[in-house]
């Protein structure tokens, strides 16, 4: 089962929502993927 | 915390066990704040660009983004040695403007995926932006997709992953 963490973490009194998959098999590297945003052109 | 591109991606990485890491920009989904026109979402990029290198000790970090996300991500691609790379799917140069197109510039590797019927992110206009950006670069044009790419979600993730899997 894949084990994915949930958490926020805060910038300037920011929270933002975040999902993390640490690889057991890789621990150094890492993809960080971008959301479009929902005020932006509706998407 | 659900698009139909960034699941697709985000778990193609997983299911391939490679460590992936996604977020809400502020004023989306749970994440508090503003949206600010994109200097508060660079700021939010970098926030977890450190929290990965500073607090799960990562080295490598390659930067997926699409639409406003790729106008932001590909834009922090300077930010650190540590991020070797980019793609960016249906990049909106023409709605973010030329700071973002600059911020983007690179020698890092980088792809551009573009759909030939995307109409928010021209197609039309492709070529002459991709033009811009120095080498190394590549593009793979989604043929019949628009910008929401439904339908075509996992040639854009198959896409993803081989170009990752070539530079890493």
């Amino acid at each position: 089962m894949v084990e994915i963490e949930k958490f926020f973490i805060n910038n300037n009194d920011i929270k933002l929502e975040a999902e993390f998959f640490h690889s057991h098999s890789d621990r150094i590297s890492a993809v960080l993927v971008l959301h479009p945003h929902p005020q932006f052109l509706g998407v | 915390m659900y698009n139909n591109v960034v699941s697709e991606v985000f778990n193609k990485f997983i299911n391939n066990t490679i460590s992936c890491l996604r977020f809400n920009f502020r004023a989306v989904g749970r994440s508090t704040g503003k949206h600010s026109s994109g200097r508060g979402e660079l700021s939010d990029a970098k926030t977890f660009i450190d929290f990965l290198i500073n607090e799960k000790k990562i080295e490598k970090i390659f930067i997926c983004g699409y639409s406003y996300g790729a106008a932001i991500g590909c834009s922090v691609v300077n930010y650190s040695n540590i991020l070797i790379g980019y793609v960016a799917i249906s990049f909106p140069w023409d709605f973010m403007g030329l700071k973002y197109k600059k911020l983007s510039q690179t020698d890092k590797p980088k792809l551009f995926i573009q759909g030939n019927k995307d109409e928010i992110a021209r197609y039309e206009k492709f070529q002459e932006h991709y033009n811009f950006y120095d080498d190394p670069k590549d593009f793979k044009i989604i043929q019949g997709a628009d910008h929401f790419y439904w339908g075509y979600e996992h040639s854009v993730a198959d896409e993803v992953f081989k170009f990752y899997r070539s530079i890493v």
